[in-house]
């Protein structure tokens, strides 16, 4: 008797492919069983446009894991890193997040998502209270206002308030010696470019009360082409600009603006420009754009500044981002914490964290904080300077005082209603 | 004097009425026995993985289903029924925020309010056919994701609302609580299913069918087709609205991403990998989709390319979804017993 086979799936492959699928979600993941590593989630854009806020964050965070872990870890156990892809989506931010601790068994989560996706999973910790240090979201509101304030998560990242009373004061201090009273502003249409140019403008008029803005431009996202935009402001004739474009908006902005030797007539003002994401990619920078730092190896001018932006250079053969050094400092705060509280339970590692001082590479002073009153990163190196062409890009950047930081933080919170 | 009224005088046709109750009940149980079945399920396995897995399909399967009405059912291919996702999913949250109603009212205003914008865009675009129809339902998401960015102070701009979406418990039932949260999106899912099915298996149901197949025809023997199409039209945005609060529910938040157009895109390729001529099928595409997401996307960060192959396999390979094939080859198997 010969058996014929019929065409299509057979009855075994359906049973082990429905096995597989079953195993998929019902192994209750043994992760849990090996305490002696620890393991740390982390979400974060690892595709699509914005992919090297990703990648950039990712390198950071591993090379910090290296040299914990090759201390000895986190209270003697070593950190395994779980870092997944949520496409910038917030509703995959928060999935991955829940089943980063749900299933993979992370006892800790860093949060590398930017705008709308950190508020998701900024939920999610509210709703499991798991310790989370967020790492790339800079919105101010996401530790400032106070609905936000959850008592396991925390921000180590820099903040659009705080870049906006440095610049406005810097701009001032060039507003007035150069008699720059006309100002346009152009800056990317969402809720960071509107809040972070307000902010900006509100300050520079605190500083320098005869400056009047004369044009505003709110280019789309992501909008490829600038001409409209350029040609708009060189018709307003302003004489300075202000921008916080970033990454290939910015570079593309300026690109297209050089054709029209904009950048001759008038001072600009691009907070985001000095990070190497633009710096190097900008076909030809002009001298004397005035940038805040984003990131730059000589800002602050330490030497272990300088060699920790060589060390990441030389491991993955390009310059670090403004999100690096944020990620990096994350790690190093969880290492510091771990320490203080001498254990890796989350609550505890959370209490330590409140209020810590540590160490820095980033720090103006060599040292940041994670403030205790809205658990949010503060004394970290902020400055503003001017670009050349070439290495060091931006030589000489003034810091920026904390203390007149704090004092306008502190009435912008008030009169937004945060405190 | 229109088609419908000229047909008044002659004497109406004899024609035999088939006893839709029989399997209605068949529905009704297989409807009870799914029900039963997913709720039983965290009692075997412990996986919260699951839940949420389960969770997610519940909101993606009543919107790709109900996109299904129209794009199998009715042959309106519609590149924004986003929008309805991410309306449901900013009322619900913006309800539940800004005025603390309970939670079945703010369900209900939810669906009230979609349901008026439902007509209002439904009115202006099932009047278009074809890729006009798909294009002006694509513009009218953009125009609304586009208030949803810029209207800031009401929703928070891109950033979505935020400070999470408070539950307060109703009839016992605590939608904070993981499992209850669970229980709650199976029922959702099961009732809207159930009454999806009924509208495609009613006589509405085949008119549908026969506007799909030939308007011009079945605008001819007496049917309204504009009507009967905003009647669908809105009718799927209910139940797509109700897959965006269960989301909204999950993620404790809506957030721009959920009225934008590639959350169309995901139903359209749901509808495409599950096939839409059964009416199963988009709800299998969903599960397809979701596992095939969670699992590549653990693997590789080029979860793209390999969701394009997928993509391309069903597409090029295959030529219809995966319910269109496993129906078939049933078909093809049964036919070949016989013979």
């Amino acid at each position: 008797m010969t058996r014929t086979r019929k065409p299509g799936i057979s009855r075994r492959s359906t049973l082990a492919l429905m096995g597989a699928g079953a195993a998929t979600f019902a192994a209750p993941w043994v992760a849990r069983a090996q305490a002696k590593t620890i393991k740390i989630g982390m979400p974060t854009i690892l595709s699509g446009r914005v992919a090297q806020l990703g990648t950039s964050s990712r390198n950071a965070v591993m090379l910090e894991v290296e040299k914990v872990n090759a201390a000895g870890g986190l209270a003697g156990r070593q950190i395994e890193m779980v870092i997944r892809d949520s496409k910038g989506q917030p509703q995959e931010a928060a999935r991955i997040a829940r089943e980063l601790v749900n299933t993979d068994g992370c006892e800790m989560l860093l949060d590398g998502e930017a705008s709308s996706g950190s508020f998701a999973v900024h939920e999610v910790a509210r709703d499991l209270g798991v310790l989370c240090i967020h790492t790339c979201s800079e919105a101010s509101s996401l530790t400032a206002d106070p609905k936000q304030h959850i008592p396991n998560a925390f921000r180590c990242v820099r903040q659009g308030i705080h870049d906006s009373i440095v610049g406005a004061g810097y701009a001032a201090g060039i507003a007035k010696a150069k008699g720059l009273k006309k100002w346009a502003t152009c800056s990317p249409d969402y809720a960071y470019g509107r809040d972070t140019t307000g902010e900006f403008v509100l300050y520079l008029k605190k500083f320098a009360p005869d400056v009047e803005i004369i044009s505003e431009s709110w280019p789309k996202l992501f909008q490829p082409d600038y001409t409209e935009v350029v040609t708009k402001i060189l018709q307003a004739k302003p004489q300075a600009l202000y921008s916080c474009l970033w990454g290939g908006d910015l570079t593309s902005y300026i690109d297209q603006a050089n054709i029209y030797a904009m950048f001759t007539q008038m001072e600009v003002f691009a907070v985001n420009m000095a990070d190497y994401t633009a710096l190097t990619v900008v076909k030809n920078l002009p001298k004397g754009i005035h940038s805040g730092d984003r990131y730059i190896k000589t800002f602050p001018p330490t030497p272990e500044n300088a060699a920790w932006g060589d060390a990441y250079k030389a491991k993955y053969n390009e310059y670090p981002t403004n999100w690096s050094w944020q990620n990096a400092t994350a790690v190093m705060f969880l290492n510091e914490a771990v320490k203080k509280a001498n254990s890796t339970d989350g609550k505890k590692v959370a209490e330590a964290l409140t209020g810590l001082t540590i160490k820095c590479p980033f720090g103006a002073d060599g040292t940041v904080t994670m403030r205790a009153d809205d658990h949010t990163l503060v004394g970290y190196a902020i400055g503003w300077g001017t670009t050349i062409p070439q290495e060091p890009y931006v030589p000489d950047v003034k810091a920026g005082d904390w203390k007149t930081i704090f004092e306008l933080e502190a009435e912008w919170k008030k009169s937004k209603g945060y405190t | 004097m229109t088609e419908l009224q000229a047909g008044q005088g002659a004497q109406p046709l004899e024609v035999p009425r088939i006893d839709a109750r029989p399997q209605r009940y068949r529905d009704l149980l297989i409807a009870l026995a799914a029900f039963s079945v997913l709720a039983l399920l965290p009692m075997v396995f412990g996986s919260k993985q699951l839940l949420d897995f389960v969770i997610r399909c519940a909101a993606y399967g009543l919107f790709a289903t109900s996109l299904n009405l129209l794009v199998g059912y009715t042959g309106l291919i519609s590149f924004g029924h986003g929008m309805f996702f991410g309306l449901g999913a900013y009322g619900f949250g913006l309800m539940m925020q800004k005025t603390g109603v309970p939670i079945p009212v703010a369900f209900v205003a939810t669906l009230a309010i979609t349901f008026v914008v439902a007509v209002v865009i439904g009115a202006i675009c099932v009047r278009l056919k074809e890729i006009y129809f798909a294009f002006v339902t694509l513009a009218f998401q953009m125009l609304i994701h586009s208030t949803i960015l810029s209207w800031q102070s009401l929703t928070g701009g891109d950033q979505g609302l935020r400070g999470g979406i408070p539950r307060p418990p109703f009839l016992g039932i605590d939608l904070s609580n993981h499992l209850h949260l669970y229980i709650t999106s199976c029922a959702l899912l099961v009732i809207g299913l159930l009454l999806m099915r009924q509208i495609a298996q009613s006589p509405f149901g085949y008119t549908l069918r026969m506007i799909r197949d030939n308007a011009t025809r079945a605008s001819f023997i007496g049917i309204d087709v504009w009507r009967a199409k905003l009647v669908i039209f809105v009718l799927a945005a209910l139940f797509a609205a109700t897959g965006g609060i269960i989301m909204a529910l999950f993620v404790s938040g809506a957030y721009p991403e959920f009225a934008y157009w590639t959350i169309s895109g995901e139903g359209i390729f749901i509808n495409m990998l599950g096939g839409v001529t059964t009416f199963l099928g988009p709800m299998v595409g969903t599960v397809l989709l979701l596992i095939l997401n969670d699992t590549v996307t653990r693997l590789t960060e080029y979860h793209g390319i390999v969701l394009g192959i997928v993509i391309l396999f069903f597409a090029i390979g295959l030529r219809k979804g995966l319910m269109d094939f496993v129906v078939e080859w049933f078909a093809q198997r049964r036919g070949e017993g016989r013979g």
